[in-house]
This record gives C-alpha cells, sequence and structure tokens, in this order.
C-alpha cells in the first residue's frame, strides 16, 4: 500500500506538469491504453461481473425452469428445485436468474442517463465558465441538497410502477457529483496545448469539446459511470423493497420485497430472502470493483465508494 | 468571505425555494385527478365531498393564486390533511419525527465516531491483516442495501438467537426498554454510517501521514499514537465533516428502511404505510420535512467546518 501510495504521488506529479502527459496520452491507441487499464483490475471483481453479464445475456441457460412457470407453493431447497419456491409456487433459482438482467439493465440505464446529463453540464460549466458556469453549478449545488430517496419515493408514489420511469428518475436525479468532477477536469484541459492551438486555428467550440475534451475525460467519466450503475442497483432494489418497483418484471429488489411481505422472512425461509439479497451485494460490489479498476490511482480510490448511495 | 457566505445562502434558499416549488407542483402535474392527487386515492368520498375540496383547495383558479395560498399555509404550519390517519399531516409528522431524530442523531455519532477510530488505524497501518480485513468488510458493506443487513441482523439476532425484541420503540417507556429496542436498528445504521466515514477517513490518513508536519513530530519523538490522534486525524477528519452533511440525507432515507424492517413507530413506517394507502399529503408533508432536515444538517456544518478550520474562515 505504501508503494502504491508513492507511486500515486509520482504519477500526480507528472500528470502536474500537464500538456507532455496530456498529449502523450493521446497519441496512445485506444487498444494500448486497454490493455494497460486492464492490468489494474480486480481479478476478483471482474470475475463476479462476468458472471452476472452472462446471468443476464443467457439466463435461459442457467435457469432450470422459466420464472413463470408454477409449482408447489412454499417448498424447501430439494434436488428439482435447488433454492426452493415461493409463495406462488415460482422456482427461485430461476427468478434470480432472470432477475439479474433487469437489476443490471436498471443499473446501467440510467447511468447513462446520468452520465449525458453530468458530462453536458460538467462540460459547458468547465469550458466557458463565467457566468453560465455560475448558473449551471449553482443549479448543480441546489439538485446535490434534496435528498434523492425520498423524492423519488413520491415520483413512484404518483407515477405507476414501471421499469421506464424508475430509470429516467434515477437517472435524472444522479448527475451531480458527474458534473463536478467534469467541470474540474476540464477547466484543466482548456488551458492545455492543444486546445489553445484548435482554438487559434479556428475550430467551433463544440468541435473541440467533442475531438479533444471528451476522450481526455475518459478515465474520469468511466468510473463514475460504474458507480452510478452500482448506486441505481442500490436505489432499484430499495424502491422495490418498498413496492414501488415493477411487479411485473421480476428484480432481485423485488423477491426481497416479496420475500418480506408475503411471508417467506416469517417462515425462516432463508433460501427465499438471502439468494437476492446476496445477489445484489456481489452484483454491486463487482460494479463497484470494475469502476476501482477504471481508476489510474488504486490507492485512493477506495474512498470513492462512499459516494456509492 | 462576504461574497461566498452570500453565495451560499443563496443555494440554500434556492435549493428550498425548489423544494417548496417541487412540493406544490407535483400533485398538480402528475397525472390523474389533482383533487385525488391532493387528498390521496383509496379514500372513500362522496363526489360531493369532492367537489366541495376541489372549491376549497382552489384547484380551478390561477396557478399564481393557488401557489399563494399554498405558502400561506406553509407558513401557518398547514401542511395539509391525512383523510386515512383523519388528522392534521403536521401532527402527524410532529409524532414520528423526534423518534426517527433520535434513532438516526445516535447511529450517526456512533458511526462517525466507529469509522473514525477505525479508518484511522486502518490508514495508518495499511500493511496489518486487521486493516485490510476491515477494508475489504467495510467494502463490502456499503455496497449492501440497508434494508437486507437490517433484515439478516433481525432474522439472526431477534428471531434465531432471540437476543433482542423484534419490533417497536419501546414496551414500557423506561431507557432500558428503548436501549434493548433500539440496539441493534441502531447498530445497523451505524455500521453504514462507519462504512462511508472508514473509507474516507482511512484515504485522508494515508495522505496525511507523508506531510511534513507528521515527520516533524516524529521528529519531536512523539509516540505513534500520538502523531496519529493530535495531529494527523485532526486534519484528516476535516472532509468527514462535509461527508456526514450530505450523508444526512442517505442516512436518514436509510433510517426510513430499516425503521420498517424493525417495524418502529418513525417516519419511515408512516411513508411506507402512506405508500401503500397512496396517501399523498403525509409523502409530501415528510418529503418537506426531510428536504429541510438536510438543508439545516449542511448548513449546520458549515459553521461547523468555519470553527474546525480556520482556513476557511480566512479571506483566500
Amino acid at each position: 500500500m505504501q508503494k502504491e501510495s508513492r507511486a500515486y504521488k509520482e504519477l500526480g506529479v507528472q500528470r502536474n506538469l500537464g500538456l507532455p502527459k496530456e498529449s502523450y496520452t493521446l497519441k496512445e491507441s485506444g487498444l494500448q491504453k486497454f490493455g494497460k487499464i486492464f492490468k489494474t483490475f480486480n481479478r476478483g471483481g471482474l470475475l463476479l461481473f462476468f458472471f452476472f453479464f452472462f446471468l443476464a445475456l443467457f439466463p435461459s441457460l442457467f435457469a432450470p425452469y422459466s420464472p413463470s412457470e408454477r409449482f408447489i407453493p412454499y417448498e424447501a431447497p430439494s434436488e428439482a428445485h435447488l433454492l426452493g419456491t415461493n409463495d406462488i409456487g415460482n422456482d427461485i433459482l430461476s427468478e434470480l436468474v432472470y432477475g439479474t438482467r433487469i437489476s443490471l439493465m436498471v443499473g446501467f440505464a440510467s447511468a447513462c442517463i446520468s452520465t449525458v446529463i453530468g458530462l453536458s453540464i460538467g462540460l459547458l460549466a468547465g469550458y466557458f465558465r463565467g457566468w453560465t458556469a455560475e448558473v449551471l453549478m449553482g443549479f448543480t449545488d441546489v439538485v446535490l441538497l434534496l435528498p434523492k430517496l425520498p423524492l423519488i419515493i413520491i415520483l413512484g408514489a404518483f407515477l405507476r410502477p414501471s421499469v421506464w420511469i424508475l430509470i429516467l428518475v434515477l437517472g435524472l436525479l444522479s448527475w451531480e457529483s458527474l458534473a463536478r468532477i467534469v467541470r474540474a477536469k476540464t477547466l484543466q484541459l482548456r488551458e492545455s496545448g492543444y486546445v489553445k492551438s484548435a482554438q487559434c486555428i479556428g475550430f467551433s467550440s463544440f468541435h473541440i469539446m467533442c475531438t479533444d475534451i471528451i476522450p481526455n475525460l475518459v478515465h474520469v467519466i468511466l468510473p463514475k459511470f460504474m458507480l452510478a450503475t452500482a448506486s441505481a442497483m442500490i436505489s432499484e432494489a430499495s424502491l422495490s423493497f418498498l413496492g414501488l418497483g415493477d411487479p411485473s418484471l421480476k428484480s432481485w429488489g423485488i423477491m426481497l420485497s416479496f420475500a418480506f411481505s408475503r411471508g417467506g422472512f416469517i417462515r425462516d425461509m432463508w433460501w427465499w430472502y438471502l439468494p437476492p439479497g446476496l445477489c445484489i451485494t456481489f452484483c454491486v460490489l463487482a460494479v463497484a470493483l470494475l469502476g476501482f479498476g477504471f481508476e489510474p490511482k488504486t490507492g485512493v480510490a477506495k474512498k470513492e465508494v462512499v459516494k456509492l448511495q | 468571505m462576504i461574497s461566498t457566505a452570500v453565495k451560499k445562502t443563496f443555494r440554500y434558499l434556492s435549493s428550498f425555494a425548489l423544494i417548496v416549488s417541487l412540493n406544490f407542483a407535483l400533485p398538480r402535474l402528475m397525472p390523474g385527478d389533482p383533487v385525488k392527487n391532493l387528498i390521496g386515492e383509496d379514500v372513500y368520498v362522496s363526489d360531493l365531498v369532492i367537489e366541495e375540496l376541489r372549491a376549497e383547495l382552489g384547484l380551478n383558479r390561477p396557478l399564481l393564486e393557488q401557489f399563494l395560498a399554498y405558502i400561506q399555509a406553509l407558513l401557518r404550519f398547514d401542511l395539509g390533511y391525512s383523510y386515512h390517519l383523519h388528522s392534521p399531516v403536521a401532527e402527524v409528522l410532529q409524532e414520528r419525527i423526534g423518534w426517527t431524530l433520535l434513532f438516526v442523531g445516535v447511529s450517526v455519532g456512533l458511526g462517525a465516531g466507529l469509522g473514525v477510530f477505525l479508518g484511522a488505524y486502518a490508514g495508518w497501518k495499511p500493511e496489518t491483516k486487521l486493516s485490510r480485513g476491515l477494508s475489504c468488510g467495510f467494502i463490502l458493506l456499503s455496497c449492501t442495501p440497508p434494508y437486507f443487513l437490517a433484515l439478516l441482523f433481525l432474522g439472526i439476532f431477534a428471531f434465531k438467537l432471540g437476543l433482542f425484541p423484534f419490533k417497536g420503540f419501546y414496551d414500557t417507556l423506561t431507557l432500558g426498554s428503548i436501549a434493548s429496542h433500539l440496539f441493534l436498528p441502531v447498530s445497523v445504521l451505524a455500521l453504514f454510517s462507519a462504512s462511508r466515514n472508514f473509507l474516507i477517513l482511512r484515504g485522508s490518513v494515508i495522505q496525511e501521514k507523508e506531510e511534513l508536519y507528521a515527520l516533524y513530530a516524529r521528529a519531536k519523538g512523539l509516540y505513534e499514537r500520538e502523531i496519529l490522534f493530535r495531529h494527523v486525524v485532526k486534519n484528516a477528519s476535516l472532509p468527514i465533516i462535509t461527508l456526514l452533511a450530505l450523508d444526512f440525507g442517505f442516512l436518514f432515507s436509510g433510517a426510513l428502511f430499516i425503521e420498517i424492517v424493525f417495524s418502529l413507530n418513525g417516519m419511515g413506517t408512516l411513508i411506507y404505510d402512506a405508500i401503500i394507502g397512496k396517501d399523498y399529503p403525509v409523502l409530501q408533508g415528510a418529503f418537506l420535512l426531510i428536504a429541510l432536515a438536510v438543508l439545516i444538517a449542511n448548513i449546520l456544518a458549515d459553521f461547523l467546518y468555519a470553527v474546525v478550520d480556520p482556513r476557511v474562515r480566512r479571506p483566500a
């Protein structure tokens, strides 16, 4: 750890020198960069992530039954049903496998929305400065102060439960920290040589932002994107627990909520409430670890986990 | 200094304005009949009463007029009437918020203490097995949904082992009874709060211990423990203050879920019942109150920050 933090310091010093390093990274091909990044990943996190990813892609390969097929309700784990059955007789293992896709989809989709919003606001505020920045960052600070989950609860209660609304609301309410980081980084980048030269040549601001600034923001955005995904997955699980999820698409949160409200917990059916909870935890962990992997500085990266929820 | 204070005040005020206008706009914007949205669905009232209410709530008057009426009502602490609970929302909330604040306050305090102490240790000696274990544990913890951990605790300690009661705030209104009822929920929430503080403090101690003042303290011949707790932790824990304030909203929401799991009669169960019964006035009142609490926590943190760190007070 000590070595790592030293290495980070050196890295930091190099980065502060600014121009040469930045222009150097530009010349690297995407593949080289990816290879470099790949080495820093936590192997366990990567494995875990791909496991869940395959579950989400090909649920029919892993699930023994269809999630809507019905058997005898409230059965204990047996050879036919490895994790037993729930109150209406669905096979819990199959439900679990099919739930992966929904949880991951909600996470990634809402992270996409929040990344696009955060990126645009941070980029505009950082590039144009002046009153644009004042207004945009003021707005960001104001939104940052809103308590997210209670607001989502209210919106969820007014609107009909649906995955799309959930994704939209989660995405629209979680972009502030990304906007701040992007702005800080853009402020740095806009002073660099290649941006200045592009301005002198007379490229439009939009063109400069797209071709010169955004590519250099990727390593700031990616970890944030993964953390946004992780936190959206937790929020989805929490909202589903309150009965605000989409009951027609059974995510892990909804399974857990049903296990709690329909007697799985009182009857001490651990095979009903434990697996979805553990799945949420480990899937979020995998996504978060992947996010740390994108960070260039491994030692300090763990701080970021706090932004999760 | 003055300009930043003005800016901050302005931001807090606009935040407050945004919260109030959201609260005003939501029932009127959302799909469905605004009367239903304002009094809650699943309420059995006759059509006559609905028409009366429509006139009384002024829903057919211009929006600006409605907004002014709404602000006036707010200034009188009138948050509407819950047709489910048959009492004014303000009263209901008043009854519940005290317990929740007690619950959250105790947990946040404990969590901050635990997180700072363990985080300082883990940052000071990141190589030891104990700190590695702690880091892994707390990272895993921060990836768990709060209510799932609450469920596990309830299942293991209350149902299986029977060590603690599993329902309510108290049997009899004595300190012992309240303490034994609150022990499990408080420890769950404190662990969550601690996990966030731990990770922040660990990172910041790792950075701070390389600074020259730590080296100087060591050169003076101070004990390791003294360097850590008298010098390094003081500087390293500054980010915690900001975090505590921003976290307050998160912890408050986490507390809601934990309350539901442990059937504590606080804001959480109130909101849960309101969601199930579509009792919108209660939901809105609760949102307003929570938002206000978060806002106040942030203002307090700003003051505290200026008190603790003299650099903030000095003009840049």
